[in-house]
């Protein structure tokens, strides 16, 4: 087995690190989780230095890249600091959209994801469809060669500055839900979508909205794939946009704990360093085991989606042990840190508030023993 | 124009350690490419790109130089074709030395203009760009922070003290670039991956007959002295604080 990382992958991940030693953007994301406002700053900075067009075929501008490597710049980039949900590649986004969509769809999400700008939000929460997505009531309504699109979504993120929404419907042609869901892609500032701010405890550098769809007309071309098949195509890249979360988990275990993991060496308490404490050190040997453990996991998910096994199970498995893990290892963090560390001057702050919802987001951990653990019970019988 | 880039691959500074007797430890150090020598490649890349001519690297040094990921590194910043002298002799060889290599592959390699950043990132002495350009009889200059070809011409700016020198030179030339000249690129994936393809020629010193003797001896490479901070804090009025504070540093003299 070989652990080592390729040449190109290193030298990709020390680009990276170049381009955050550049920007130097500590203070900027303080500032901008303090504003609320979106990081156009480093988004430009990462796009500059190519990492929007990572996994996007040559033939559309992109750079072709196995999973395994996007996972590791995405993680590589939260752990140097990069705020959570604010990440610039798209590159699932447009494999959904290039896969499934006409010519005038993927040019226009193209031409926004290679810009590092999230080309759509994703309308498929609703207030009473959270974890139960076939409760979905968002309705596609035909009517005089147009389709009206009425429902509410919830929990969208970058809502405000997402140009589309890829909407989940209702065809109210088939009975079974998951067979009737239709795809939908519209402008955001069609008339009859509004949206509403959320207030959330964390993630403030990416705003969530509710968004209201009041008869918004769509024409049929706006159909995304085929009708009907809409939950089954949002199937097809799910497991490696999970993979790319769990990447942000990882990274933002690794930020936090190198940030306490100094502070304990040179922190002084008692006359010596905090460090030298073993209640401290066995906070520090525990972080370090989950982060090791979080990584061989995740890289190894990836590895075997690069090489065309299924994930089924581990990406379940994967999402359900990071977002955990990354969250132990963060609250151990600001442990170490003490009161600093509950201040928002202290980035394990941000971390803290930021991670908690990857427990919740994109399945729960409830969802993930669910998915899996039918399959593994199926597995042993 | 035809451009060549020198670098050299040096230890890390943030992995090289001091011992107490200020003597230094390379072994836990990796290598990577001079941080001065971004800038020449840079330059090289540039000016070959706006006169339609072909940037490519030259470097001596030992086995290290052959490192693929190093090679890499050096070919995703925008050249296109790799020298390397590599000669184990290379690791201790003095600025004249390494000076007596490198022009004898510049003139094997062949050049309008070769650039060299303002310093080694190691012994940072600034003397091989000048020496280089010495042993093959051509222009030199250093201290270079802005290079545009008009023509055939080369004009160069110098920011010295106080004011900018601006000279007019015919190639082929020496030029040795400040680290304020550019700002070096950050390679992206597929300047990395085609770097991997792009070709690279391997010289050893014989082959290019330039071995010379050494014209410097080292006696020894230590560390700076430590000194303990002074813990000084200037209070109350600033002129007398000022008085102070100057006192204090003519007295440390």
């Amino acid at each position: 087995m070989d652990f080592r990382k390729t040449e190109e992958q290193e030298l990709l991940l020390e680009s990276l690190r170049t381009v955050f030693e550049r920007g130097n953007f500590e203070d900027y994301f303080k500032e901008c989780d303090e504003t609320h406002q979106f990081p156009d700053k480093a988004v430009e900075a990462l796009v500059e230095a190519g990492f929007s067009t990572l996994g996007i075929p040559e033939e559309f501008g992109g750079t072709p890249v196995d999973i395994l490597t996007q996972v590791m710049v995405a993680e590589e980039a939260h752990a140097q600091g990069y705020p959570s949900l604010c990440w610039i590649n798209y590159s699932t986004e447009v494999d959904d959209i290039l896969t499934f969509g006409n010519a005038e769809q993927r040019e226009k999400v193209l031409a926004h994801a290679l810009e590092g700008r999230k080309p759509f939000t994703l309308g498929f929460t609703e207030p009473q469809a959270g974890s139960d997505s076939a409760a979905m009531s968002t309705t596609a309504t035909k009517r005089d060669g147009k389709v009206y699109i009425n429902g509410h979504k919830t929990f969208n993120t970058s809502a405000d500055r997402a140009p589309f929404m890829l909407c989940v419907c209702r065809s109210g042609v088939n009975e079974n839900p998951y067979k009737d869901f239709s795809m939908y892609l519209f402008p955001m500032d069609a008339p009859g979508v509004t949206i509403e701010k959320l207030d959330k405890i964390g993630n403030h550098m990416c705003g969530t909205y509710e968004v209201y769809l009041d008869d918004v007309e769509c024409e049929e071309t706006d159909l995304v794939g085929e009708e009907c098949k809409g939950f089954y195509q949002l199937m097809k890249n799910f497991e490696v946009e999970r993979l790319t979360l769990c990447a942000a988990n990882v990274g933002m275990a690794r930020c936090a704990y190198d940030e306490a993991a100094r502070y304990a060496a040179q922190r002084m308490q008692f006359g010596k360093t905090i460090g030298s404490f073993q209640l401290v050190q066995e906070k520090i040997v525990d972080m370090r085991i989950k982060i090791e453990n979080m990584q061989n996991m995740l890289y190894k998910a990836a590895w075997k989606k690069d090489h065309g096994e299924s994930i089924m199970v581990d990406s379940s498995l994967v999402k359900r042990y990071t977002s955990r893990a990354a969250f132990e290892v963060i609250d151990e963090a600001l442990q170490i840190m003490g009161g600093i560390g509950y201040t928002n001057d202290c980035r394990i702050a941000r971390l803290w508030r930021d991670q908690r919802v990857y427990r919740i987001m994109a399945g729960t951990d409830e969802i993930m023993v669910h998915t899996a653990g039918r399959a593994l019970v199926k597995e042993a019988r | 124009m035809n451009t060549v880039a020198c670098y050299k691959v040096v230890a890390d500074a943030q992995d090289i350690v001091a011992n107490d007797d200020r003597t230094l430890r390379f072994d836990k150090a990796s290598y990577v490419l001079g941080e001065y020598d971004l800038n020449a490649i840079e330059e090289a890349v540039r000016v070959a790109s706006d006169t339609q001519g072909r940037a490519v690297l030259l470097s001596a040094g030992d086995a290290r130089l052959s490192d693929s990921k190093l090679r890499k590194a050096a070919l995703s910043r925008g050249a296109t074709e790799q020298f390397c002298v590599v000669d184990e002799g290379m690791a201790r060889a003095d600025a004249l030395q390494t000076a007596a290599v490198l022009a004898a592959a510049l003139q094997r390699i062949g050049f309008d203009l070769a650039f060299f950043g303002e310093g080694s990132a190691d012994a940072y002495g600034q003397q091989t760009g000048a020496l280089v350009g010495a042993l093959l009889d051509v222009t030199v200059v250093n201290a270079v922070s802005a290079v545009r070809v008009d023509g055939g011409a080369v004009v160069v700016e110098r920011s010295l003290e106080g004011e900018v020198e601006v000279l007019e030179l015919a190639a082929p030339a020496v030029i040795s670039v400040t680290s304020d000249a550019n700002l070096p690129r950050i390679p992206q994936l597929k300047d990395i991956l085609a770097a991997g393809k792009k070709p690279s020629t391997t010289w050893t010193v014989d082959e290019l007959g330039a071995a010379c003797a050494p014209c410097v001896e080292v006696a020894s490479m230590l560390a700076p002295q430590s000194v303990a901070r002074k813990q000084v804090i200037y209070e109350g009025d600033v002129d007398e604080a000022v008085r102070s504070l100057a006192a204090d540093i003519k007295a440390a003299k």
